[in-house]
């Protein structure tokens, strides 16, 4: 190897053990190992996950799936880093999260992760433009015209366009859900987490929301988890995680 | 500031309880700035009272009789000399000087009898010092050389006695034997200060020297001074007599009315524990408010965690929120205190309505207290209630703020 090459190969290395450029292999966007949750009810310990093993992989549309009690919601929020495990190991973009503490936890969801609730959890003081607006001035300090091009484009992404300056109550509940989704995409996050994001919502909106979701997901290549019940809901997703019990039962992938 | 601006949209959240809020603050800055105008206005009106109807600015007299003075003695009086009055006259910032000599009497209206005190005066002397007789409301004061009297309408009401109607006041000479002074009544006064009204009666000063068979003695001079001058001149004359070997010392009118003072200072303190209660009321208000708003809008702060907020973000929109309510309470609390004040200063408050007049409460005004405007009052008060609001929020918004994310966005 003549001594250019050596050089380059060294430098690489170095780089890549001071984190500033990736392996050429794509990494794993999120990776569960052996993840517990057990809740304390009095003297009573309640486990709600029991060893949880899961790889999602950048730009995957995957639902959880399974019965009332099965983790489903308990998952989401380890992964949302909104909870951490009792035992076991998260790691998000290849840093383990399972033991961050409360800030850099809140730092974690604010750079990497969007939320998208069933209850849809818009403040009700602000306007459509404005909910969507609350989560980029988080993490983006572009101009003023630069934040209200990105939001503006972003409503009109989700079919808000027009209906900007409502307040939540002036919206029907798929359009709240809209602005919802709208607001977990504005900052680009890595990951989104929608828990039963239609579970309020009629099938027309219902399947409104989940082609929103999924145009966001092909189209940004963003990585979506999300619980639901509904059958309809599952069958836009390519991967199927059944829940049961706090454990995997079964792990699909289709199409 | 996105979170300011979320702060104080936040306010238009639960108007009712915000308006109860902000109003609750607002009526206790009210009532805080109303009590101090009072307060101000007593103090400024009893002390005015005192130096114009009562001491004037300075007193000069014996030190001996000065420490007897409320027993009003006839011993360690001042005769007269040109001298003295001289010097007394000449010194800078002195505008006039009146002897007066005091004394106990008893008022007979030949029916009934009423213990008073006599106050021997030199009429055009006593005019350039104090400001009785633009408060003859019957009558006149009487003129030099006549020999009348001049009582308070208060005492004439008392005594069931008129204009031209004849008094005898039955008083003891200084060797203790017992003598009257006979006179008719010149004029009725109504002054400001209730003590001239209820149980003093003017008598020209040579009548009352005589019938006390005091000579040309005084109890003392009452001296009006330029407005602040009180100090300077008391210093001046007491070094003035030292130089001059005399035994006279100067006495500010501030040494008469040191139970109107330690009053004045007992009401700050009052004034202090008011504002402690007004500040109390705010702060419950706010904390309250703070802790209701947290409780309803618990899946909100759920997701704001969920966005990534720090706990110290959070705390700060509720912050917002209540300065906000703190502003608005105290800006409204200023507004209906502007107004109060403005009552209180132009047509003041009548002590009829707690029954009768100031002497009954130790106060020297008759009726009325007029307010004062008192504008540091109002910016301090201003001011010290946003920071109490903004304090008071701090503790349950970080209540609010450190609530489990998970607990907060499913309501559990």
């Amino acid at each position: 190897m003549c001594s250019l090459d050596k050089y380059l190969k060294y430098k690489k290395e170095s780089l890549m053990h001071l984190n500033l450029i990736k392996e050429e292999k794509q990494m794993a966007l999120l990776e569960l190992k052996k993840v517990k949750k057990i809740y304390q009810q009095g003297k009573i310990e309640v486990p709600a996950l029991r060893g949880i093993d899961l790889t999602v992989e950048p730009g995957e549309f995957t639902t959880i799936f399974g019965p009332s009690g099965s983790g489903k919601t308990t998952l989401l929020n380890m992964i949302g880093c909104l909870d951490t495990p009792t035992e076991g190991e998260i790691r998000l973009n290849d840093k383990k999260v399972s033991d961050l503490s409360r800030k850099e936890l809140a730092m974690t969801r604010r750079y990497n992760i969007g939320f998208v609730f069933q209850s849809y959890n818009l403040i009700p003081v602000l306007t459509a433009y404005e909910n969507v607006e609350f989560a980029i001035r988080l993490i983006d300090h572009s101009s003023e015209l630069q934040i209200k091009e990105k939001v503006l484009k972003m409503l009109a992404e989700v079919g808000l366009k027009g209906l900007e300056s409502r307040r939540p109550n002036e919206l029907s509940g798929g359009e709240k859900q809209r602005v919802a989704i709208a607001r977990a995409l504005v900052k680009e996050p890595k990951l989104i987490l929608a828990d039963e994001p239609t579970a309020n919502l009629d099938s027309e909106n219902a399947a409104g929301v989940v082609d929103i979701m999924r145009k966001m997901n092909k189209e940004l290549n963003t990585t979506f988890i999300f619980s639901t019940h509904d059958p309809m809901v599952m069958k836009y997703a390519n991967r199927y995680i059944n829940l049961k019990d706090g454990m995997i039962t079964a792990d699909e992938r289709r199409g | 500031m996105f979170s300011f601006k979320l702060g104080l949209k936040n306010l238009t959240r639960q108007k009712r309880r915000n308006a109860l809020i902000i109003f609750v603050i607002a009526f206790a800055f009210f009532g805080y700035l109303f009590m101090d105008s009072v307060m101000d206005g007593m103090e400024e009106m009893s002390f005015d009272n005192i130096k114009n109807y009562d001491t004037g600015n300075v007193q000069v007299s014996y030190p001996e009789y000065w420490e007897d003075r409320d027993k009003l003695p006839l011993e360690n009086l001042i005769y007269l000399n040109q001298d003295i009055e001289e010097s007394i006259k000449n010194m800078d910032g002195v505008l006039g000087v009146s002897p007066e000599l005091r004394f106990k009497a008893n008022l007979n209206n030949g029916i009934d009898e009423v213990a008073v005190l006599g106050l021997g005066i030199s009429i055009e002397q006593y005019n350039q010092v104090f400001a009785t007789k633009n408060y003859v409301v019957e009558g006149s004061m009487f003129a030099p050389g006549e020999s009348k009297a001049v009582i308070g309408v208060r005492l004439a009401e008392l005594m069931d006695l008129k204009v031209n109607d004849y008094i005898t006041l039955l008083v003891r000479t200084k060797e203790d034997t017992f003598n009257t002074i006979d006179v008719e009544i010149a004029g009725l006064v109504r002054a400001p200060n209730p003590m001239i009204n209820n149980g003093i009666v003017f008598v020209p000063l040579d009548l009352a020297q005589q019938a006390l068979n005091v000579g040309n003695g005084v109890s003392l001079f009452a001296l009006k001074t330029v407005s602040g001058d009180e100090d300077t001149v008391t210093r001046a004359l007491t070094d003035s007599f030292k130089n001059k070997d005399l035994d006279l010392k100067a006495y500010s009118w501030k040494e008469s009315a040191e139970t109107i003072i330690a009053l004045s200072t007992a009401k700050k303190s009052g004034a202090g524990v008011i504002m402690s209660v007004v500040l109390l009321i705010g702060m419950l208000g706010i904390i309250n408010n703070v802790i209701l708003s947290a409780l309803e809008r618990t899946e909100e702060i759920g997701m704001m965690k969920a966005l990534g907020m720090r706990e110290w973000e959070i705390v700060f929109v509720f912050m917002v929120e209540a300065t906000g309510i703190g502003v608005l309470g105290g800006l409204a609390g200023c507004l209906l205190g502007y107004a109060g004040v403005g009552w209180l200063v132009k047509y003041g408050w009548s002590l009829g309505y707690i029954g009768g007049d100031g002497s009954e409460y130790g106060i020297p005004i008759l009726d009325r207290i007029y307010g004062t405007w008192n504008y540091p009052a109002f910016s301090f008060i201003f001011i010290l209630g946003v920071i109490v609001a903004l304090l008071s929020s701090i503790l349950p918004a970080y209540w609010a703020a450190k609530k489990d994310p998970v607990k907060a966005i499913y309501h559990r």
